[in-house]
């Protein structure tokens, strides 16, 4: 049993924090919302499935590359904050495997999906909390910011996890994983 | 549909590098990190228009130095462009009140343009051009190689406390080296998908179902392709015995000559020239 980081996990998290850059850079990880805060994003996609794959370590280090990322991207006073902006990141992929791993003796789908969600909620809380303790939004706005951003958020994300973590999980299955040393998960 | 909508590698400028092979080239990374820093802080510090204008000139006489065309720098504000003027609207239509004290040139109502209200408009435009441009002239002149060993071994410390330097380092070189491909990797799907008919960001912006629906096909054969090249990948470290935690040594030991000493020594002066600029 290899302690610490596998080969497998630093891969893991490496390329998903790739995933949550490019999205960022490209503008693609962004849904149009017409709000106060203005996009709802996806981005925090790459942390709730690293954590779901390869544990909390990793899904912990994709929220952080996601967080510096989104921090140097920003382009409004709330997200150049690192308290606003990299900080409730850290939570995402581990309040992912979290449920991942208490739901999974019931469904492995269900598992899957109720992560997606709680990862993507565990965002848009921590996140709002933040920005009204450090006084960039009232307590009112961001309650409605939680619900016409998180809500759409919440749903994409249960969406695209089901769809990449079921066809992750069968092509190890299927024994088409190709290296074999790196403990499986 | 436009052809630049699906050139995203254009916009993507992380992990550029221009080897023009000048002094600033040869610096040590560490230092420049370290220098970098410094200077980023002191451009944060500095709010008189002087000093924001000496800045400014020493940023752009750092692009001669380091023979890159201001062109690239130039790039990196294009984009960010329209939120800087949004900002200073607003700034100078609000902050008369925050900004109290210099002369008042108009009020109307809650607007208040005062002297000082303008030149934190004007400062804060400045900074953040020559905070842009700093960062262009430190990504351009060094890999991103060289920037994470610079990092790592920046970090070394940590390693008493079973922090995990190495990995941590070796993670983001993976990201930073992955976005560029999985951008190409991109384009092929969206140009692959358009072929068949597909259409990307031509709803309308109210329609965000739809506009939601139009990126599925996009996102998760992208999650697709990133979990098979990491497969890929780990089976070629493995291959090669890539131990993680194991103890390592480098090819090319970093070093610092003299003369990185002195760039260092120069940019903490001027930081701190900046900081106390009197005027």
């Amino acid at each position: 049993m290899e302690k610490g980081l596998t080969v497998r996990k630093i891969v893991i998290a490496g390329v998903l924090g790739a995933v949550a850059i490019l999205l960022g850079v490209t503008r693609l990880g962004f849904i149009p919302v017409p709000t106060a805060a203005g996009n709802a994003t996806i981005m925090h996609v790459p942390a709730v499935i690293g954590g779901i794959v390869q544990g909390p370590v990793v899904g912990l280090i994709i929220g952080l590359i996601f967080g510096v990322s989104s921090f140097l991207n920003a382009t409004i006073p709330l997200f150049k904050d690192p308290l606003v902006a990299i900080l409730p990141r850290l939570f995402i992929g581990v309040t992912a495997y979290l449920t991942y791993a208490g739901f999974k003796r019931v469904s492995e789908f269900a598992a899957i999906g109720v992560a997606g969600f709680v990862g993507s909620i565990t965002n848009t809380i921590l996140v709002l909390t933040m920005a009204v303790i450090r006084g960039y939004l009232a307590p009112g706005v961001a309650v409605t910011v939680a619900v016409t951003n998180g809500l759409p958020e919440a749903v994409v994300s249960v969406i695209v996890t089901l769809a990449v973590v079921v066809s992750w999980k069968k092509l190890g299955n299927a024994g088409k994983k190709k290296s074999k040393i790196s403990g499986d998960f | 549909m436009a052809a630049h909508e699906f050139e995203l590698t254009r916009n993507i400028t992380i992990g550029q590098y221009l080897p023009t092979g000048s002094f600033i080239h040869r610096i040590d990374p560490r230092i420049k990190i370290v220098a970098f820093t410094v200077l980023v802080a002191a451009i944060a510090v500095c709010d008189t228009y002087a000093g924001n204008i000496i800045a400014l000139s020493f940023v752009c006489l750092l692009f001669r130095l380091s023979r890159i065309p201001v062109g690239y720098g130039l790039s990196g504000v294009k984009p960010a462009m329209p939120f800087i003027v949004i900002l200073a609207v607003l700034q100078l239509l609000f902050y008369g009140e925050v900004a109290s004290g210099g002369t008042v040139y108009l009020k109307y109502g809650v607007i208040i343009i005062t002297s000082e209200s303008i030149r934190l408009v004007i400062v804060s435009a400045l900074r953040f051009i020559e905070i842009i441009f700093v960062s262009s002239v430190l990504t351009l002149s060094t890999s991103t190689t060289q920037l994470t060993h610079g990092m790592a071994s920046l970090l070394k410390p940590l390693k008493h406390v079973k922090f995990p330097v190495h990995e941590l380092s070796l993670i983001i070189t993976i990201a930073i080296r992955f976005v560029p491909t999985f951008a190409m990797e991109m384009e092929k799907m969206m140009k692959a998908q358009a072929s068949r008919g597909a259409q990307f960001g031509q709803s309308a912006w109210w329609k965000i179902v739809e506009r939601t629906k139009d990126m599925f096909p996009l996102i998760i054969p992208l999650f697709h392709v990133a979990m098979n090249r990491a497969e890929d990948l780990v089976l070629a470290m493995e291959a090669r015995c890539y131990t993680p935690g194991g103890e390592r040594t480098s090819y090319r030991k970093l070093r610092a000559r003299p003369g990185d000493y002195l760039v260092l020594l120069f940019c903490l002066l001027f930081s701190l020239f900046l900081i106390w600029f009197p005027y």
